[in-house]
């Protein structure tokens, strides 16, 4: 049963061909499995369809447009894998809106200096009377000055979140902007509410006497700021009035976007989020350009201009000066007292 | 040794012992400075008189509830805010455990402390606002009132603004201003904090021993 030794030397030989044979074979298979015919997919097709038919150019090209997929969690909106809208409003604030914002503020901070170099504080004509005119009463005295306390406090911490990165950065470096941009923007969280409440006051409390009315346009017609003769006006000129609706209206945006921004269960997605933001920054932007305007004029443009938001009254002389028809009227009413103490009591008497 | 060390270590072992100290010593200085021997024939207890206004000074008298509501309603937004704030929040709790009490006892919630916090920011604002904007204000406010104003107006912001606790220049820029406003206290208006006790209580038992209501 041995053999002859030859013939199992040649049969073993035999055997292990074969099995490298085999080997070779299964080899040449494996590489196949692993490599496809190499061609080019087209039009997101690959060649064959082996290995299944879509890219991973255009797979990834579709996550990074936003493609939904599908999730068994109650999130649904963890199936998008990268929102682009986030990219878009990124670029968006901090492209063309810091851009415009920065444009907008800065040519209102040149125009007020340029309107001070120019026209110089407005003084009085006339001498002053002594009798005075009550014109703001101590509720409207107080909401103005409470909401311009906090306007101050969150255009400065909204400035600073805005322009932040940009202009700061550079200077203080990016740790103290940390420090400044989470001060920043816990301070306008806080403080933003109140504002919210104190701005609601103020809108309807001067609310009456900014409605627009016949001779508002005369007043600019005849100049506005610009006239240096005092165009008559009522109880607000034309400018004075813009200011009140611009702020009822920007303001209410601010108000309403920095509730949302606040509590951001109630815009639901992420969307309405980021619109809320541009709202929020773009009617800011708007107030914090017009409000240097406001700031100048009443602090140190018109002489007289500030007693009315401190003491409650003006002189008669400043009234018929400035707003000739209010004063008018208002004389007519035989409110128009000698000395300050006196004015306060008819300002009380003439809101009883 | 950190600026944040620095503060919550030295310099507020400094401030805390003006703070006791000055305070102590300007109460004592009015409860030694007595008052004149009243020669009226009591017609009810002094004493009495003294408890009640305690009390009964905390809401305005029936004549004057409209002309004081302002006052009443910011003053009191201000101070419960504030006093919610100083004890109850937690941060401050967790200091007072470490550095002075050893007892902890309940925080408020978050939503607690935002509310506390703006209560007292829209109180204090009010009250500083009625300051400058009120004929009769303007002229007995001093340099006093508005920088006990301003200092407590910034302990309070620089508080919230390290609200988050994450980073610890803000934490140090508060308790900065925490020491220097407790440093300023003894020397200035924000004493009324302990000696309003004493002046309802002159003014109750003065009025008291008359057999009037204080």
């Amino acid at each position: 049963m041995r053999g002859n030794p030859i013939a199992r030397l040649i049969r073993l030989f035999g055997f292990c061909a074969l099995m490298l044979l085999a080997f070779a074979a299964s080899s040449v298979q494996a590489q196949t499995n692993l490599r496809p015919p190499a061609a080019s997919p087209t039009d997101g097709t690959v060649p064959g369809e082996v290995q299944g038919n879509t890219s991973d150019a255009d797979f990834w090209r579709g996550v990074n447009h936003g493609a939904v997929g599908k999730v068994t969690i109650p999130d649904q909106k963890a199936a998008v894998l990268i929102n682009r809208s986030g990219e878009d409003w990124r670029n968006l604030r901090s492209g063309p809106i810091l851009l415009w914002a920065g444009i907008l503020i800065g040519g209102s901070l040149v125009g007020v200096v340029g309107f001070g170099i120019v026209y110089g504080k407005f003084k009085l004509d006339a001498p002053r009377t002594g009798r005075v005119i009550p014109r703001f009463s101590q509720a409207e005295r107080w909401v103005h000055w409470l909401v311009a306390c906090l306007f101050i406090l969150l255009g400065l911490s909204g400035l600073i979140i805005l322009f932040g990165r940009t202009v700061l950065k550079p200077v203080i470096g990016a740790d103290a902007l940390a420090v400044m941009a989470n001060a920043s923007l816990q301070a306008h969280n806080l403080l933003g509410p109140i504002f919210v409440a104190g701005l609601a006051m103020m809108l309807m409390l001067f609310f009456k006497d900014n409605i627009y009315q016949k001779g508002d346009f005369k007043w600019a017609m005849m100049g506005g700021f610009f006239s240096r003769h005092h165009p008559p006006s009522w109880k607000y000129n034309l400018g004075e009035k813009s200011w009140y609706w611009l702020l009822a209206f920007a303001g209410t945006a601010i108000s309403v976007s920095g509730v949302l921004l606040i509590f951001p269960a109630i815009p639901g997605n992420l969307q309405n989020l980021q619109l809320s933001q541009i709202v929020h920054v773009i009617s800011a932007i708007a107030l914090i350009a017009a409000s240097l305007g406001h700031i100048y004029l009443g602090i140190w443009g018109v002489e007289g201009a500030l007693d009315s938001m401190t003491l409650g009254y003006v002189d008669e002389t400043w009234g018929l000066e400035h707003h000739r028809w209010w004063a008018e009227e208002e004389m007519k009413k035989d409110h128009v007292v000698e000395g300050a103490p006196d004015a306060v009591l008819a300002a009380k008497n003439a809101e009883a | 040794m950190t600026f944040l060390e620095f503060v919550e270590g030295p310099l507020w072992y400094f401030a805390a012992s003006v703070f006791l100290i000055g305070a102590a010593w300007k109460v004592v200085g009015i409860l030694r400075l007595g008052r004149k021997s009243d020669l009226s024939i009591p017609r009810a207890s002094a004493s009495v008189g003294a408890i009640k206004s305690q009390f009964l000074h905390f809401v305005p008298h029936g004549g004057f509830t409209f002309r004081t509501l302002y006052h009443l309603i910011s003053g009191y937004m201000f101070h419960i805010g504030l006093f919610a704030l100083l004890f109850f929040a937690a941060p401050h709790v967790i200091f007072m455990q470490n550095n002075i009490v050893a007892v902890k006892w309940v925080t408020m919630p978050y939503w607690g402390f935002v509310l506390a916090a703006q209560f007292a920011f829209a109180g204090l604002i009010l009250l500083w606002v009625r300051r400058i904007s009120d004929p009769v204000m303007i002229k007995i406010s001093d340099r006093d009132d508005h920088v006990g104003s301003w200092l407590t107006f910034l302990v309070m912001l620089t508080g919230c603004m390290a609200l988050q606790e994450s980073v610890e220049a803000l934490r140090a820029t508060h308790m900065l201003l925490v020491d220097l406003w407790l440093i300023y206290f003894p020397f200035s208006r924000l004493m009324h904090a302990f000696t309003f006790a004493f002046s309802r209580g002159y003014t109750g038992a003065f009025f008291g021993r008359r057999g009037i209501v204080p």
